[in-house]
């Protein structure tokens, strides 16, 4: 019997990083103000260079596929009617990967394959991700 | 401070492997650890440290229980199924250096009744901490990917395409696994039989893992107790000593899609460390306990180990290699796979058995050092060279 499915109630860096995916469709990356690095999920720290000095930047929703799973059982009941369902590890051009839940033919996936970022808000905290082939 | 050489493994205690134990994991635990004090000639007066995995049943529950007055020494590492093993490496430091002179390590869940609340017997106790649950819980959960199968694939996918491993391959390693549990009275699947067919004809579950490249879920425990080498000369078994350990993480540990290199598990930084430790390679060794949580991850490992390049452990694992009778027997009381589920601790005590030349059916011949690997959380890793001493 499927239920609804699991929504996060993020706390801190990560419900800034889903918020403002909320508020602007677009998919927003940390990044250093010191050394231009950008890194996901949000830390406190810059991983580069240290620096504490970090805040989010819009990306253009684009990546191609790195990686990806394609679930054929699940122990989550939100999820059940889904069966089979491929989730995807998107890389960034800035250099991060996302993960998303992937809409297209799951037997035609293949590494480096354009895909787009469709951020879908959920609440005002969280945005889930639908990652187009 | 060299730590190698520093302990040995004297006494050993593993409970059967079922789904639906009549006792809970706290019973287990004391059931094995008990085994394993008694199996080292000794008394629980003599340990004075304990150091459980995970924490299902914390040290001063198991002092209180066994009958330990004065622990030195307690922790619990918090590396999933990588645990065990490098509590083995946290024994050693502790033995090495005074802290405690006898440790028991130890480990048990209802594995199996757990995830089964309606055959559970008794009230649930602690739930297992995660140390990447924030991540999970916010970019992985909400699209439905909430399991060991789920995360991994991740990353096995992306090992899987790059390297063009084929179904057969992993099969290699389950069909082996399963071979070696029919000489194990203790394996839960010994007697059943699995073919390649079989193998094929099993269900996905996320892929490339079917149902059979992934390991059995199992209420169990078992229990080793350490002590100084010097010390364990005075007891009943051959000894069997810590020659080398480490544990590794690959970075960041709690998050797996942003590694630089996905590729990377923390066995990668651990095993070269405890090579150089023991003064081996991987050739010297007579028996390998590899943690087979699923096929695919083994022949990671065995990579990370040395045994083979990037790449290369799908030709490792064929042809015979890895059973019993090939150069590197491998996982020879069925596994994970096929024996049953103890976090790899398990694994240990097939080691012991192996270097006492007490292994039954699956005794390697003049087995002299044995190689024990950990993994877990989202690819923490733990290795322990062992080999045998001298009485």
């Amino acid at each position: 019997m499927a239920t609804a499915k699991y929504t996060p109630r993020p706390l801190g860096l990560d419900r800034e990083f889903f918020q403002l995916a909320v508020t602007t469709g677009k998919l927003h990356l940390q990044h250093c103000n010191a050394c231009g690095h950008h890194q996901h999920p949000p830390r406190r720290f810059c991983a580069q260079c240290g620096s504490g000095d970090l805040g989010f930047v819009p990306t253009a929703n684009r990546g191609e596929v790195y990686s990806w799973t394609v679930s054929h059982f699940t122990v989550d009941s939100g999820w059940v009617d889904d069966l089979p369902y491929a989730t995807v590890v998107v890389q960034l051009p800035e250099g991060p990967r996302l993960v998303g839940a992937y809409t297209g033919d799951a037997s035609t996936l293949a590494i480096g394959q354009p895909v787009s970022i469709r951020p879908e808000a959920r609440t005002e905290d969280y945005c889930f991700f639908w990652i187009d082939g | 401070m060299n730590l190698s050489g520093s302990c040995a493994i004297v006494g050993i205690g593993e409970t059967d492997y079922v789904r639906g134990a009549k006792e809970s994991s706290a019973d287990l635990i004391l059931r094995a650890s008990a085994q394993a004090i008694a199996d080292a000639g000794l008394k629980p007066s003599d340990i004075d440290g304990i150091l459980p995995s995970a924490n299902f049943l914390s040290s001063e529950e198991i002092a209180a229980n066994l009958g330990v007055p004065n622990m030195t020494y307690s922790v619990s590492v918090l590396m999933g199924g990588a645990s065990p093993t490098a509590s083995l490496q946290s024994a050693a430091m502790a033995i090495a250096c005074g802290v405690a002179k006898t440790v028991l390590v130890t480990f048990g869940w209802d594995g199996y009744s757990a995830f089964r609340r309606e055959r559970r017997v008794g009230p649930q106790r602690q739930q297992m901490q995660m140390p990447f649950a924030e991540v999970s819980r916010n970019y992985y959960a909400p699209y439905g990917v909430r399991s060991a199968a789920q995360w991994y694939s991740f990353y096995l996918t992306r090992y899987v395409q790059t390297y063009g491993v084929q179904p057969e391959d992993a099969a290699n390693i389950a069909l082996a696994s399963r071979r070696h549990a029919h000489l194990n009275d203790k394996a839960l699947m010994a007697g059943r039989e699995m073919t390649l067919e079989d193998y094929l004809a099993s269900p996905y579950i996320a892929e490339p893992l079917r149902k059979l490249d992934c390991c059995l879920e199992t209420d169990c425990a078992c229990a080793v107790v350490l002590t100084s080498v010097e010390r364990a000369k005075d007891l009943p078994h051959t000894p069997v000593v810590w020659l080398g350990g480490a544990e590794g993480h690959p970075y960041p540990a709690d998050e797996i899609t942003n590694r630089p290199d996905l590729l990377k598990l923390g066995l990668h930084t651990a095993a070269p460390t405890a090579f150089a430790m023991a003064g081996v390679k991987p050739t010297d060794m007579d028996v390998l306990e590899i943690y087979d949580c699923f096929t695919y991850v083994v022949m990671m490992e065995l990579e990370a180990l040395g045994f083979a390049e990037p790449g290369g452990a799908k030709e490792f694992v064929a042809n015979g290699n890895i059973e019993l009778g090939g150069r590197f027997p491998m996982n020879t009381h069925g596994g994970l796979l096929s024996q049953g589920h103890c976090w790899g601790l398990n694994h240990v005590v097939e080691a012991t058995r192996q270097l006492r030349h007490d292994a039954g059916r699956a005794q390697v011949a003049d087995a002299e050092l044995a190689l024990v690997t950990g993994y877990g959380d989202l690819g923490d890793g733990s290795v322990a060279i062992l080999g045998r001493g001298d009485r």
